[in-house]
């Protein structure tokens, strides 16, 4: 026992091993409170009381706690129309945006076209042009058209935004649905439109609702193009309206935080929900290739 | 009227308009496709061509349009019809009927709504199109023509005020390679900690996440406000000094981050937002990694070192590859966290990249044919990189073998 060397001592690997775990604990809770504590204060502070705004206290629940910012920002500000103007937009390019996509993956995924290949590649290639560089055309085809400031406007900027990356999942999961369901179908006398509709489509309820639901954050998300279309307070998204009240710091701090809370708290646990699913849902495509 | 009500109604006037036009275009699809053989085909092809386009434009934009462009569009689908026509009846005779009826609508949507910008874009980069000129064009549609004299501009000109194209350009390949590095470093570090068998590693992951998982432009505001005079940095870096008076003589004291360290406060903040992506995709290209192959190095005696050098890196780049080119792209056009942060007003230039500086150029100072020339010069940078890129990885592929 005594002329074992330690590095084959069973009590000093099991200690080796035991602070070797203490160690990783300690970073990552290190590294998780970074992480996290931005979220945190943001909290804190919408909970602190108007005075106390500026302070440079510390403490996560401070001092004569209350949820006065909550009720300021309801009562005062607009926010409940910019949750509404938001989701109204949001949801009308997500169904636009999904149901272009879920047919037209459909063509890429089954026929063999003239341009099939060409247009797979040319959806490809839409994602290399950079976001900031359609902007400024869409603005001025979406002034023309006298859609500044509107709901339209906004869906019109939105809508094929996500397209070809939905086109892209849906085609993936499409690949993996056999064929032979939809021979079957048109043996039984459906058409071949029928055979998708009635067939592949409820079988991709999943890769839809992943397109769905990648479209629905990049929009509900989205600040740069409704900075440009939208100019009437009453007609913001959420976005803008949060980074108005940041931008007059001092006095909106507090309403600021409150805002992000309420937002940020559902969306964190629609994606902690959904985040594993989402993540196998993008490279369902790739996978198939 | 209720506000509320309101809005419904135009979203409906909406889906109203994208469904009369999904069925326009699925009638001349139809027409085209299922007609070919019938007598009458060429004549109604040729004229339900431009009505379509007449009433697709007037449905869309009302009675707004003058009656030239509608004229101009109307005459110009006509000329298309005629070999179109003719092709259908003769080569395509109805084959790839469903597929066609399927994608026009999205490739429609895209032609409208991508292509046509990009050649609007090349068209304004050579017109003079500025705050000046604005009000004529939207009335009568001229513009006068300026040739290559915008795109000379942008090497010779400031975009915003003071900073070069070329100092841009610097700053943006620096900032690319700065943050994709810690991206990949930071993701790296997390995900090797975390692969392993412990307690509580759920709970890890998910809190690692939340900065991915936040609006990103809650995010950012919230660390902007971080770094603001009363904030949370500077509130430590205040402590810290009065803590240790040997820190605070080495200069630990609270800065002025937004405006005298603007690119520092962006590099931190895209830096903290960035990790959770690559840790999570590198976990995944982890966790697919046989724990057998491991075990054999252990049994011939190699250190932690070796297995991660001999082991982990090669396995992990086929994982590591995607994400970086993905995340190169992303970074190269972050605008979001640029503009959140220094966008407000007397923000300064100090952190922007080209693309933020783009978006400047065109929405704050309402540069239209500049920031075109400007954005078509950014789009061929980064196609050349890309392609570069490409090549590179392409000759790193075969560690597959």
């Amino acid at each position: 026992m005594s002329n074992t060397p330690l590095k084959y001592n069973p009590k000093w690997i099991k200690f080796r091993n035991r602070a070797a775990d203490i160690l990783i604990h300690a970073a990552l809770i290190a590294v998780a409170l970074v992480f996290v504590y931005p979220v945190i204060r943001i909290f804190s502070v919408s909970i602190r009381p108007g005075d106390m705004l500026t302070s440079d206290s510390l403490a996560i629940i401070p001092q004569n706690a209350t949820f006065l910012s909550y009720k300021k920002l309801l009562a005062d500000t607009n926010f409940l129309r910019w949750l509404w103007n938001s989701l109204i937009i949001t949801v009308s390019t997500s169904v636009i945006g999904v149901s272009l996509a879920s047919t037209a993956a459909y063509a890429f995924s089954r026929f063999k076209f003239p341009g099939n290949k060409m247009g797979l590649s040319l959806l490809l290639g839409t994602q290399m042009i950079p976001a900031g560089m359609l902007l400024l055309p869409l603005y001025l085809m979406i002034m023309k058209m006298g859609l500044v400031n509107t709901y339209l406007g906004m869906i019109i900027a939105y809508s094929v935004s996500s397209l070809p990356f939905s086109i892209w999942i849906l085609k993936g999961y499409y690949d993996t649905v056999p064929r032979s369901l939809e021979e079957a179908a048109l043996v039984d006398g459906t058409t071949e439109f029928g055979a998708f509709y009635r067939i592949v489509l409820p079988l991709s309820t999943p890769a839809l609702a992943i397109a769905f639901l990648f479209n629905f954050t990049s929009a509900w998300n989205e600040y740069l193009v409704a900075r440009v279309v939208l100019a009437d307070s009453t007609k913001y998204t959420w976005t803008l309206g949060l980074f108005e009240l940041q931008g007059q710091f001092l006095t909106q701090w507090g309403m600021f935080a409150a805002g992000s809370i309420l937002v940020t708290v559902p969306v964190l646990l629609v994606f902690l929900y959904s985040s594993k699913w989402l993540i196998s849902g993008l490279t369902l495509g790739s996978v198939k290739g | 009227m209720n506000p509320v009500f309101a809005s419904v109604i135009e979203v409906f006037q909406m889906v109203f308009f994208v469904a009369w036009s999904v069925f326009l275009m699925e009638v001349y699809m139809w027409l085209h496709f299922r007609k070919y053989k019938e007598t009458w085909f060429i004549p109604v092809a040729l004229a339900s061509a431009p009505v379509l386009v007449c009433v697709l434009i007037l449905s869309a934009v009302g009675n707004a349009v003058s009656g030239s462009l509608i004229g101009w569009a109307a005459g110009l689908a006509f000329l298309l019809e005629i070999p179109a026509a003719f092709l259908f009846q003769n080569k395509v005779k109805g084959k790839w009927a469903l597929p066609f009826m399927l994608i026009v609508p999205g490739f429609v949507g895209l032609g409208l709504l991508i292509a046509y910008p990009l050649v609007f874009e090349f068209y304004l980069s050579v017109h003079d199109l500025k705050l000046a000129t604005l009000k004529t064009w939207s009335e009568t549609g001229y513009l006068p023509f300026t040739g290559l004299m915008y795109f000379k501009q942008v090497f010779t000109m400031s975009p915003l005020s003071e900073i070069t194209f070329w100092q841009l350009l610097w700053r943006t390949l620096w900032w690319t390679f700065i943050n994709v590095s810690l991206h990949v470093a930071g993701g790296l570090g997390l995900a090797l900690l975390l692969n392993r068998n412990m307690k509580l590693k759920g709970i890890y992951r998910t809190l690692l996440v939340v900065p991915w998982a936040m609006p990103q432009v809650v995010a950012v505001l919230a660390m902007r406000g971080e770094f603001l005079e009363s904030g949370f940095v500077n509130i430590m870096l205040h402590r810290l000094g009065e803590w240790s008076p040997f820190l605070a003589h080495l200069g630990v004291a609270p800065v002025q981050w937004l405006s005298h360290h603007a690119f520092m406060t962006c590099t931190i903040i895209n830096v903290w937002l960035g990790i959770p992506f690559m840790m999570v995709t590198i976990l995944g290209g982890l966790q697919s990694i046989p724990q057998s192959y491991y075990d054999a190095a252990s049994i011939d005696g190699a250190s932690s070192w070796q297995k991660f050098k001999n082991i982990t890196v090669p396995l992990l780049r086929p994982v590591i590859a995607p994400a970086v080119t993905l995340g190169t792209v992303w970074t190269f056009n972050n605008i979001n966290v640029i503009y959140l942060v220094t966008g407000q007003a007397g923000g300064t230039e100090d952190a922007d990249i080209l693309v933020s500086a783009l978006y400047k150029a065109a929405f704050t100072f309402n540069r239209y044919s500049y920031s075109a020339a400007f954005a078509i010069i950014i789009f061929i940078i980064l196609f050349g990189v890309s392609m570069l890129w490409l090549k590179l990885s392409k000759g790193t592929e075969s560690v597959y073998e």
